[in-house]
């Protein structure tokens, strides 16, 4: 099987090689460079969405979504991490992002609150990389919708271990109390220190701190 | 080695299963298992991709210098993997934010290097993809398996919907990985037992129908 070129000629095996790869970069920037606005919106919105949700700002599609967010939401310049604050009928409204350790990776959260900081608007999960099943729980909306309206004791708002009733969480919004999520203790005592970092951050930030 | 395609099909999904006999692709077996909706997206995500890089390095098996062979391989499934990240990423957000880096994994599975190295480098491109296909349906097959048995254990639910009645206690083992690796141990014996059964009949009966004249002539001498 004598072929009419040496394809184990050095020179043959560089430009080969060169060649197919520039053709399969070539080819996945194109892919890349074609839906980079999609991408782009898609995280947009993901984002905006995040935040609307901690405030508790109910919207139904994507569209609704930006409006809102453009109407209500202004980003306060130059925060970092990243906050936000909002004008509701009922006085300013903040929202902060906070990262902190979970079990396997880190958790970024939003948490929102009024201005007097005495409860929560709401939470929302940004990014967590929590057992599946067990910690990534945290993701569920029973475990989010817990927070909101949740009262604010002591700078926190304490998440019970081992006390979820049946994956439908705790009721009372006043005892500044919230049930973890069973069988994942290390996440729920992740998401309380968390929680407690983003108020602390919610208080500085809403007393004109970046 | 022209073989039929269904032929093909029929050893990549029972006799030559690449989870199952050839044991590869366990990592993501383990990993990805424990739902069946993530299962689903990955499967097909590594049966296309195993296709169309078996198709496309059959394509290209005359040019590549066997030097570099095994680079233009990876580089062939890297391409394909990057673009299934990138399509979900701008049309199924959802989905790419759940699966996480399991997508990028891909490129890692064995069974795609393992078809091109040992199929498309010696076959024509379109039955290259349909043996890239068979091989992921094959995987596919078993993992759904799999995931079936760890949804409904460890969360009571298929496919997101409950089944399980109220009362039920999840199996909290099933949703993690060691769950997996028993699963799959059991998997794998009842396959091999059941092809080594059926290989023992087929072999018997080749042998009932050979023996009659050397068995039944030397016996009564020996009587």
């Amino acid at each position: 099987m004598k072929k009419k070129f040496d394809r184990e000629n050095i020179a043959y095996v560089v430009v080969f090689s060169f060649v197919v790869c520039a053709v399969f970069v070539a080819g996945l920037a194109a892919a890349n460079e074609a839906t980079a606005d999609r991408v782009r919106a898609n995280r947009e919105f993901a984002s905006q969405a995040a935040v609307l949700d901690a405030l508790g700002i109910a919207y139904a599609d994507p569209a609704e979504a930006a409006g809102l967010y453009a109407n209500a939401v202004r980003p306060i310049e130059g925060a970092v991490p990243r906050a936000y604050v909002a004008e509701r009928p009922d006085g300013l409204h903040y929202a902060v992002e906070m990262t902190g350790a979970g079990l396997w990776g880190a958790i970024t959260i939003v948490a929102a609150a009024g201005e007097s900081l005495e409860r929560l608007d709401g939470i929302q999960i940004i990014a967590q990389n929590e057992t599946p099943g067990l910690g990534g729980r945290i993701d569920e909306p029973w475990f989010k919708e817990q927070f909101r309206g949740e009262r604010i004791a002591g700078g926190r708002v304490r998440i019970s271990a081992g006390a979820e009733a049946g994956g439908s969480g705790a009721k009372n919004p006043d005892d500044g109390l919230v049930d973890g999520v069973s069988g994942a203790t290390r996440t729920s005592q992740a998401m309380e220190l968390i929680l407690a970092k983003a108020i602390a951050r919610l208080a500085e930030v809403a007393g004109g701190g970046k | 080695m022209s073989a039929k395609p269904g032929k093909i099909f029929i050893d990549n999904l029972w006799f030559n299963n690449p989870v199952l006999i050839q044991v590869l692709g366990i990592c993501s077996t383990l990993a990805v298992t424990n739902n069946v909706r993530n299962t689903l997206v990955m499967t097909v995500g590594v049966s296309l991709a195993t296709a169309f890089s078996s198709w496309t390095l059959s394509l290209m098996k005359d040019l590549i210098p066997r030097k570099v062979r095994m680079i233009v391989q990876v580089l062939v499934i890297s391409f394909y993997v990057i673009l299934i990240d990138i399509l979900l990423r701008a049309y199924l957000p959802d989905a790419s934010r759940q699966l996480g880096p399991y997508v990028g994994l891909i490129i890692t599975n064995c069974i795609i290097m393992g078809r091109a190295e040992a199929f498309a480098a010696a076959n024509k491109p379109l039955i290259s993809f349909w043996d890239g296909l068979t091989s992921g349906i094959g995987y596919m097959a078993v993992l759904v398996a799999i995931a079936l048995v760890r949804e409904l254990l460890g969360f009571g639910s298929v496919l997101g919907f409950r089944v399980m009645p109220e009362g039920f206690v999840p199996w909290t083992i099933m949703i993690t990985a060691p769950s997996a690796f028993f699963l799959v141990a059991m998997v794998m014996w009842l396959a091999r037992n059941l092809q080594a059964r059926r290989e023992a009949a087929a072999k018997a009966a080749k042998a009932a129908k050979a023996a009659p004249k050397p068995a039944a002539g030397p016996s009564p001498a020996k009587a």
